[in-house]
């Protein structure tokens, strides 16, 4: 689907990274939810499981954030498509489990913005899908 | 930016690489990589290193593993500031003695320097082809 959006190359570097996944590692539940619109959907296509709209995502990242004493997302290399509304980014997830042991995944994410949030997200990982 | 034009990208990718992978055109396809350049599927971490090395043998499995195949349904992120194209696809491969093809869901990451790639990334849906 094709979607206008109102960011321009800073604004959707700004929603992508540093709100969206610095919500993320803040476990800053009302903020994550907030980037994306009532009726987004979020695919981890690696494992094709679909989210479907904001209190399914929310679901989802209550468990994902109650799952992780700790939950950090890095080394962003982001591509850009400003003129379609599109960013994409590859990044090293390091999510601490309950028994102190680590799990380090080398993900890619494609989001799709409508006006300024996310309609669409599609999550490609490396290892086991921890977004259940 | 870099001095090639957004068209530039989405063609290369579409109608020059993937056309080449799915026409069996091997020369074609070696041509899109820089001699330097590596291949890395990220779902189980192989990496393929070198255009007329693993690049070129890793293809010459795939395609000899296969009768028919076809990339297509695309949607891509293209930045040319950054010279690196996202590309999301679907992808049907059909084994050598099999009538029904197999369908996977997959992404690659190009990153593209003087006009061919010098790394691609690839994610898969399913099982890794890319061996």
């Amino acid at each position: 689907m094709q979607y206008q959006s109102s960011l321009d190359r800073a604004g959707l570097i700004e929603l992508a990274i540093n709100r969206y996944f610095g919500s993320v590692d803040a476990k800053d539940l009302d903020a994550v939810v907030d980037c994306f619109h009532d009726n987004a959907m979020i695919t981890v296509q690696t494992a094709f499981t679909i989210h479907e709209g904001k209190e399914n995502i929310k679901r989802m990242f209550i468990d994902f954030m109650g799952a992780h004493k700790t939950i950090i997302h890095k080394d962003f290399t982001c591509t850009v498509d400003e003129g379609n509304g599109r960013i994409v980014a590859s990044f090293t997830a390091e999510l601490e489990n309950d028994d102190g042991s680590w799990t380090r995944l080398s993900n890619t994410n494609f989001w799709r913005i409508r006006d300024d949030k996310f309609q669409e997200v599609y999550i490609y990982m490396s290892g086991d899908n921890p977004l259940t | 930016m870099t001095d090639k034009p957004y068209d530039y990208y989405i063609d290369f990718v579409t109608k020059r690489y993937f056309h080449g992978v799915d026409n069996y055109d091997m020369n074609m396809v070696l041509d899109c990589f820089h001699e330097d350049a590596t291949l890395t599927e990220v779902t189980s971490m192989t990496v393929h290193e070198g255009r007329d090395a693993g690049i070129k043998t890793m293809f010459e499995g795939f395609l000899g593993a296969h009768s028919r195949v076809w990339h297509g349904n695309f949607v891509h992120t293209c930045d040319t500031k950054e010279a690196s194209v996202c590309s999301q696809f679907s992808v049907e491969v059909t084994p050598h003695g099999e009538s029904e093809p197999l369908r996977y869901e997959n992404c690659n990451r190009f990153y593209i320097k003087d006009g061919k790639f010098s790394s691609v990334f690839i994610y898969m849906s399913g099982e890794n082809l890319l061996k």
